[in-house]
């Protein structure tokens, strides 16, 4: 039985190839783009649950709740974690996690990996494997060293590591460690990455922090009992925070913090460590968290693309159903039962989805590499047999099948018996529904398409706008690993000043932008100022940084050699100027640090943006204060070959620094790079409108065939009646240039809503136009009229003696 | 009005090669009421569409009202078409998805006449055809005589010189059939000259003259009286 319905839907799809093929391809591009987008969207959900204790694993962060607005910070004091171990047995373990770069040392072979000083409990909490040591003490002893195998095999080769004595160099100082045990290599699903573990003691500055709760150094997370519910955990940490944070509370209060609804000015949170991939509020556990946005605006487009191509499948099979309906009826008069019409036709449409499937994931095996390479992405093709991924294939494959499939089934075996045999299916026509269904097609590719172009006017508006600095002849140098930024400034100034392409160096604190080493860091300090509070952004520099950035003097000087009392003066901001109000700031002293000696301001300089366009311009103090260190150096070349130029600054570079990469770049690559999670979604926007578009207009193709074929009769007569041949193209393409027109009109508020929310999360941003709207409209139905007048000028140009020719 | 020599039209398939017209010569006068008549097959078809500018010949001449058109390009023919000429099928041709009212509007709306002379001419049509009370009814919802009186409401509405008719009364009980006749009988007696393709020797007794073709030739001409 089952073979015969194959046999004869295998009959069925031959006769009809032209749309199966059409829907077959619809649906195979869908299922591609569907697998990739869910494949990446899975992962992006799947980070960290290697760890068989992760509902129980929570990171403690602080919230201030200052006069503009609370603050969540990450960083924790190191006596943090010692006292709530002490005073809350609900906390079963809990360590605190830093790190650094430090340079390994086994005989003559040196490795610069990447260490992490956690507590003991660290290794109890997570799930890290051990290969080999002793899962009780491997990190008892103060000068233990866990490793990963990788590393492991990079130093020892084929030797065996453990309890050998290797040399670590932290923070310049080198120190013998024990290698107590070796873990498995540390899965690329992991927040945490790390290739070194060392005890916490280890910690820079770890004696001088060990009572200091206001410094703030390092994260901690905790687990709790077993059926412990953390929810009022928070609560019962009131009196803590009272007893130990009351210098902290104090200071906040004088910076105008305000109490909340509770009554707190500054409290003690957890959140869920399985959540951190995306915890950007928290800053992520390595720093890179990943704003759930991207994730989710995938899986909506995946949904979109699922949609749009069941929708073509439902259309194309329901037109098809049409042209069979003689055959439902011959079939029903000879005494076939609903039921097995239904099968039939049900079978037809399994066939075509399985055929789809195979097409599909082929084309997703050719285009993964790209697709990789597009949106950053770390997926495999082997990530489909885990089984939860083939589950949710095959529920997905019902769920199209179904939808896909039932429907138009279920049109073709209600068609009347009678009025079908006597070509009567006026009745049955599936305008109403079809119309629908194109008018939800096309208002979704609008919107992406929407998208697309307020996205990509508002990355480029960030890019060209000028931000009062010289961004394009300016290079920036990280100084890490180790370096001492003023000792390596030095250097590099002295070595630099015979090269004729270098117009001037100087060296600061904070980046321009985000730099080669990834890492963004700032600084803001409060003060009294009258009876005002004062906030605002430090930025530690070094001479000639005005001159090197091309940043605006408006008053006054830049700090200069020449002055003694340049250490303690400062230059400050426009904004920083209104800020303070009084009258003559320049040469003004401020009560910066504290209220006995006052720092000087020696300059007002014009505001310039020295963070992302996330953000608005804060006030902002330049100082040559040495408690800050110069992490970055800053070169300015003469305009003209900044390629060879740079070649010449690293090559320097690499004289004075021979084992230290050179990490160099522009400033306009640091402050695009600023923008990268916006040129992904701008990406996602892209190919999602692409792919909608070329679905949609496969589907409208064949819908048009259909039509056409449907509609010969009507063309030939009006043909016959004098209609020119344009007026026939008008006529088959006006119908549909009108469902498009309507579906512009919804995509508009939904496209206008999204876009505007979306830039608000920008300080400065473009203003939404209404010809981006125009266009997108004009865009589509350009797209669909294109793809009708493939049928609809044919079908005009054909001679209307043939299709009147029924006799 | 009409002078076909020597025309010629072959259809061309992959194995065969079919003459539906052989060297045909005929003349038709202005106000002239035609039956053609022949077996099927014959070319019957074939000639109307030609006369009708519809279809282009293979070879020969063909002088409408004295003007050379066997050469003319398909927006040539179509202007003339619409200007001179209207048809009647067999299967009446209506449009479906248009009502009574609209079908017959559509000539004129190609023509360009304006709105309000379009509604003024076709209620004058359709009163005179009697099918005014059916104007907003769809095809479907008449009978064949009803749905034919429309085809002919819109093959007149133009006011056309010449009306071709292939087959009316095919698909016509005899009553209705004869409305039709008498129809197309008044619509010549008021000047219009009628072609009209026919099997039946009833209704080609309503015509001033009947030519027979076999083959695509002439075979006979008889006179009416
Ligand atoms: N489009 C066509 N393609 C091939 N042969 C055709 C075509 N139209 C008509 N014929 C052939 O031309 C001949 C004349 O056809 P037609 O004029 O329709 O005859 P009639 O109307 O007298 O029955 C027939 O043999 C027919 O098969
Ligand atoms: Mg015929």
């Amino acid at each position: 039985m089952l073979k015969n319905y194959i046999k004869t839907a295998w009959r069925n799809l031959w006769k009809g190839r032209v749309f199966n093929l059409l829907n077959l391809v619809g649906l195979a591009v869908a299922i591609a783009c569907c697998t990739l987008i869910f494949l990446t969207v899975f992962y992006e959900f799947t980070y960290d649950r290697f760890h068989t204790k992760l509902d129980n694993i929570y990171q403690i962060y602080t919230v201030s709740n200052r006069a503009e607005g609370a603050e969540v910070t990450s960083s924790v004091p190191e006596p943090l974690t010692p006292a709530l171990k002490a005073e809350y047995p609900a906390v079963k373990y809990m360590t605190r996690s830093a790190d650094a770069g430090a340079l390994i040392k086994y005989g003559n072979k040196e490795l610069d990996e990447n260490l992490h000083f956690v507590d003991e409990d660290f290794l109890k909490m997570f799930t890290f494997p051990l290969i080999e040591g002793n899962k009780n003490n491997v990190l008892s002893g103060l000068n233990n060293v866990v490793i990963t195998q990788a590393t492991a095999k990079a130093l020892f080769g084929e030797e065996p590591a453990l309890n050998k004595t290797v040399l670590l160099n932290i923070n310049n100082v080198q120190q013998p460690f024990i290698v107590s045990g070796i873990l498995e290599d540390i899965s690329r699903h992991s927040s945490i990455e790390f290739d070194l573990l060392v005890r916490f003691e280890h910690y820079p500055n770890y004696a001088a922090n060990i009572n200091a709760w206001e410094n703030r150094t390092h994260i901690a997370m905790i687990e709790f009992n077993n059926g412990y519910d953390p929810a009022s955990f928070t609560s019962q940490l009131t009196p803590f925070v009272k007893k130990h944070f009351a210098p902290s509370i104090e200071i906040l209060k004088k910076d105008g913090a305000k109490p909340n609804e509770k009554g707190d000015i500054f409290w003690l949170d957890i959140a869920p460590f399985s959540n951190n991939h995306f915890a950007t509020n928290l800053g992520g556990v390595e720093g890179n968290p990943v704003n759930k946005t991207y994730p989710v605006s995938l899986i909506v487009i995946g949904c979109f693309i699922l949609i749009i191509a069941c929708i073509n499948f439902i259309n194309l099979s329901v037109a098809r159903g049409f042209t069979r309906s003689r055959e439902v009826g011959v079939r029903k008069t000879l005494g076939a039962s609903k039921g097995q019409l239904l099968i039939q036709f049900w079978i037809e449409t399994i066939m075509v989805c399985l055929a789809s499937m195979v097409v599909g994931l082929l084309l997703c095996m050719a285009l993964i590499n790209q697709f990789k390479a597009i949106f950053k992405s770390r997926i495999s093709l082997s990530m489909l047999l885990d089984p939860v991924t083939l589950f949710g294939i095959i529920i997905l494959f019902l769920l199209v099948t179904a939808i896909a499939g039932f429907y138009p089934a279920l049109m073709m075996v209600r068609y009347k018996t009678v009025a079908v045999l006597k070509g009567n299916t006026a009745s049955t026509k599936p305008g109403k529904l079809r119309n629908t269904l194109l008018v939800v097609q096309f208002s979704l590719s609008t919107l992406l398409i929407i998208c697309t172009i307020i996205t990509w006017q508002q990355i480029n508006y960030l890019q060209n706008k000028p931000l009062g600095y010289n961004k394009t002849e300016v290079l920036s140098i990280p100084v890490s690993g180790g370096l001492i930024g003023e000792k390596a400034l030095k250097l590099m100034r002295n070595e630099l000043k015979n090269h004729a392409e270098v117009a001037s160096v100087t060296g600061a604190y904070m980046n321009m932008g985000r730099g080669n080493d990834g890492s963004s860091r700032s600084s803001i300090l409060g003060f009294n100022f009258g009876d005002k509070e004062i906030r605002t952004h430090i930025q530690r520099v070094d001479y000639d940084y005005l001159k090197t950035l091309d940043i605006k003097l408006l008053e006054g000087r830049e700090f200069n050699p020449d002055f003694a009392g340049d250490s303690t003066a400062v230059i400050i901001n426009e904004t920083m100027a209104r800020q303070l109000g009084t009258k003559n700031v320049l040469g003004s002293f401020v009560p910066m640090y504290d209220s006995v000696a006052k720092v000087q301001v020696v300059g007002i300089v014009k505001d310039y943006n020295f963070r992302s366009l996330h953000e608005d311009i804060a006030p902002l103090t330049l100082t040559m204060d040495k408690h800050y260190e110069i992490n970055y150096i800053f070169v300015k070349v003469k305009p003209g070959n900044l390629v060879a130029s740079y070649d010449a600054i690293k090559k320097s570079w690499n004289r004075q620094y021979p084992n230290t990469e050179f990490e160099g770049s522009w400033i306009n690559e640091n402050t695009e790079r600023q923008y990268l999670n916006e040129r992904r979604l701008s990406g996602i926007f892209v190919s999602g409108a692409v792919i909608a578009i070329v679905i949609s207009c496969i589907g409208l193709l064949a819908i048009s065939i259909m039509i056409v074929l449907q509609r010969t009769k009507e063309i030939g007569i009006r043909k016959v009646l004098g209609s020119s041949v344009g007026g026939i193209v008008l006529l088959l393409s006006m119908d549909f240039v009108k469902l498009v027109l309507l579906a512009s009109v919804i995509a508009f508020p939904i496209a206008w809503w999204l876009m505007n929310n979306w830039l608000q999360s920008f300080a400065y941003r473009i203003t939404i136009q209404w010809w981006v709207f125009a266009l997108a409209t004009l865009l589509a139905i350009l797209l669909a009229f294109i793809t009708i007048s493939f049928q609809s000028v044919k079908a005009a140009l054909a001679n209307p003696v043939k299709s009147l020719r029924s006799e | 009005m009409i002078k076909i020599t020597n025309l010629e039209k072959f259809y061309r398939t992959e194995e065969v090669e079919t003459v539906a017209l052989n060297k045909l010569n005929i003349e038709i006068n202005r106000g002239e009421f035609v039956a053609i008549m022949g077996p099927s097959g014959c070319g019957k078809s074939t000639l109307l569409n030609i006369l009708g500018l519809l279809d282009d010949p293979d070879g020969g001449s063909y002088l409408f009202n004295d003007i050379e058109v066997a050469q003319f390009n398909e927006r040539k023919r179509a202007d003339l078409r619409k200007h001179n000429i209207g048809f009647v099928f067999q299967s009446f041709n209506l449009i479906d998805e248009l009502t009574v009212f609209e079908n017959v509007e559509l000539p004129l709306i190609y023509t360009g006449v304006s709105a309000t002379e379009r509604k003024e001419r076709v209620e004058e049509v359709l009163s005179k055809m009697q099918i005014m009370h059916r104007r907003n009814h769809y095809p479907q919802q008449l009978s064949g005589g009803q749905q034919q009186r429309v085809a002919i409401a819109r093959a007149v509405v133009n006011k056309p010189k010449l009306i071709l008719a292939d087959e009316p009364t095919g698909n016509l009980d005899s009553s209705n059939g004869n409305e039709v006749m008498e129809l197309l009988t008044d619509l010549n007696e008021q000047g219009t000259t009628i072609i009209m393709v026919t099997h039946s020797e009833h209704d080609a007794r309503y015509s001033h003259r009947i030519i027979r073709l076999l083959d695509g030739h002439t075979v006979v001409e008889n006179i009416m009286m």
